[in-house]
């Protein structure tokens, strides 16, 4: 039985200063041409994780890959699944039904237009009303952090911080090493009071 | 050379940054790299910048990654926001929150009018980056295919501004022994760097005289594209349209100096950045990386190895010295490569023996690097002849006006290879030394008479004003 525990990124709100970053490399990352420069992007930037900024707080948002996805669980089409120790979304099968969306507590899926080649994909089967009459409307499908599934160096976010607030947790090697602490910091408070 | 005291309004810099406060999530990584503390406001809240201090040099431009979202409903239409940016319609690019203005849309229309000859100047820098933009590695050199790019957009003369870079270092140079020979202002500064420029006429106005009265290549082009490059083509100095692309924001602010007009018109009515080029090029629907190899028009096209090094740190230094060697002691400095005045962003000092003369010099590269010496000037305790300054990182090719870089993580590749593919460039060109540019030399016979001569003074030297 596999007891490893999905990784996930998660943000250190102390350290995040809402720069969007971590939003940028994410979306170039994803997008089917390399991008070096500002001038190369000609779509959209679209990251999977989302900066939240309030009054209160200031960090991004994204996937935890849960080990009991409820985005899984909900989704139609079978579309979500777990490969590799991953929550991955496959858009080719999805129908932007929004129920993941609406199932995900985190608010880690978002519906997004698709682009190939620098031009929005539209779906000649569904028409949309707009001032200029009937037009083909944009694909969307349903978009989540993959953990750079596919990239070499692992998430994208991660090393692009600048303040390094972003990290990649490892649920099994995160526990071990703060049981360790603990059990240190309890032996440095005993050696006190006994020598 | 007099000073006139004139105070500076917020129109005079005719905001040429600025930061859109939609944007901005005032997380102040552009407070942090500025160098005059321009950038105002509280963490978390829209940033603004203060005209009064910013010396334009772009690095805000470059590190901010406040993009405007497709999703975001509470803000302005892109459409609207481009026309505020005066970006070309064309442009699909995101909008971040700091931007420069911008000048194309000036550039595509007198493109289009037939009644004017349009000419250009392209800085060093330009021609190891432009290509980034195209889908090509950090730092590809693509002089030719620049070139070739120019004339497809419908430039008429397809000059160089390495062209007057060489040429400045004949004046500067020569200026510079004359100030050593002659007892004149020392240390001298050298004047290329149009934020550099600014800043001792806002932060040490008293200190102006050290500065060289030589123009920068840029202006000494356009002064010199709208006299002798008339003269050359037959045509009225009024046709002429002078277009310059610059690695660099603050150039912008130089061609609008009242003073710089001195061909009895504006010596250069648009300045572009790298950036902007390219997308005048995509708009135009031209395939930059196929386009063929192609020269520079003469005769204020060519260049040596001496005048393309101009865009890095310590490149205005070294070709400086590889002339002035030669003008002082009448032999070839024995290694063309003077590897001590090269290096990354501070503070480098070096002195070399030429011929009785140790001639010392420092050079600064960060504008942030320059106080302490600065003060050092003022307090009278320079040790060095021949000071070179440079706002951004690593010279010109770490420019406000540059492709800007996505990822923070290869900032450091990308000026790396701007860096060495300049020298590269330098090392593989026939000549290598300003004053051994035959059209140079010709200008100088056929226009100028002699460096510091009286053409010379009236088209390529100027005035500075102090703004305290």
């Amino acid at each position: 039985m596999n007891t490893n525990l999905n990784a996930f990124v998660v943000a250190d709100p102390n350290k995040c200063i809402g720069c969007k970053v971590c939003e940028v490399a994410c979306s170039v990352a994803h997008t089917d041409k390399e991008t070096l420069t500002v001038g190369m992007i000609d779509t959209p930037v679209i990251g999977k994780l989302y900066l939240v900024k309030t009054a209160a707080v200031t960090m991004p948002v994204q996937c935890r890959h849960c080990e009991d996805a409820p985005c899984a669980q909900v989704c139609q089409e079978g579309a979500i699944i777990q490969t590799n120790g991953k929550i991955i979304i496959n858009e080719e099968e999805c129908i932007g039904c929004k129920t993941c969306l609406m199932a995900c507590p985190f608010g880690a899926i978002d519906i997004v237009p698709v682009y190939k080649n620098g031009e929005a994909v539209t779906q000649t089967g569904l028409m949309v009303e707009t001032k200029d009459g009937l037009v083909e409307k944009g694909l969307a499908v349903a978009s989540k952090c993959d953990l750079c599934a596919e990239r070499a160096g692992g998430p994208a976010c991660v090393s692009a911080c600048p303040e390094k607030a972003l990290e990649l947790v490892v649920p099994k090697q995160e526990k071990k090493r703060r049981n360790i602490n603990a059990a240190l910091n309890l032996l440095d408070s005993v050696k006190k009071f006994i020598g | 050379m007099s000073e006139e005291i004139v105070s500076v309004t917020a129109a005079e810099a005719a905001c040429l940054i600025k930061i859109d406060e939609e944007l901005c999530t005032g997380c102040r990584r552009c407070a942090a790299v500025c160098p005059v503390d321009a950038i105002e406001g509280e963490k978390g809240q829209p940033q603004t910048i203060r005209q009064d201090r910013c010396v334009i040099c772009g690095q805000c431009v470059q590190i901010c990654s406040a993009y405007a979202s497709i999703f975001d409903e509470d803000i302005a239409p892109r459409e609207q926001k481009m026309a505020e940016r005066g970006l070309l319609p064309s442009v699909k690019e995101p909008l971040f929150a700091a931007y420069n203005r911008g000048d194309a849309g000036k550039v595509k229309a007198a493109l289009a009018d037939s009644q004017l000859v349009t000419m250009v100047q392209c800085a060093p820098a330009v021609r190891v980056a432009i290509a980034e933009e195209f889908g090509l590695p950090f730092g590809s050199l693509t002089p030719g295919q620049m070139a070739a790019a120019l004339r497809r957009v419908g430039f008429k003369r397809v000059y160089d501004t390495n062209f007057t870079a060489d040429l400045t270092i004949m004046e500067e140079g020569s200026e510079l022994i004359q100030r050593v020979t002659e007892g004149g202002t020392l240390p001298m500064f050298t004047s290329c760097c149009p934020a550099w420029v600014k800043y001792v006429e806002q932060d040490y106005p008293e200190l102006i005289p050290h500065l060289s009265s030589c123009k920068s290549p840029q202006q000494m082009a356009g002064a010199l594209f709208k006299t002798y490059g008339a003269k050359v083509d037959g045509i009225g100095a009024e046709r002429v349209f002078s277009v310059s692309v610059m690695p660099c924001t603050c150039k912008k602010f130089e061609c609008d100096r009242p003073e710089m007009a001195d061909s009895g018109y504006r010596d250069v009515d648009v300045v572009i950045t790298t950036r902007e080029l390219a997308q005048l090029i995509k708009d135009a629907g031209i395939d930059f990386a196929n386009l063929p190899e192609e020269e520079f028009d003469k005769p204020l096209g060519t260049y040596s190895g001496a005048g393309t090094i101009f865009g890095v740190t310590g490149g205005v230094m070294e070709a400086a010295l590889r002339t002035g060697y030669e003008l002082i002691t009448n032999e070839a400095i024995p290694e063309l490569s003077i590897d001590f005045v090269r290096g990354g962003e501070g503070v480098r000092k070096a002195s070399v023996q030429v011929g009785d003369l140790t001639l010392k010099v420092a050079v600064v590269s960060g504008l942030k690097n320059v106080k302490t010496v600065m003060e050092q000037v003022k307090a009278g305790k320079a040790d060095f002849h021949f000071l070179e300054v440079m706002t951004c990182p690593v010279g010109c090719v770490s420019g406000g006006g540059q492709p800007k870089v996505v990822l923070p993580a290869d900032k450091p590749t990308a000026y790396t290879n701007r860096t060495a593919n300049t020298y590269r460039h330098d090392e593989n060109l026939p000549v290598r030394k300003s004053h051994d540019n035959q059209d140079v030399q010709n200008l100088y016979k056929a226009f100028l008479g002699e460096p510091l001569g009286h053409e010379s003074h009236h088209l390529l030297h100027t005035k500075y004003t102090a703004r305290k």
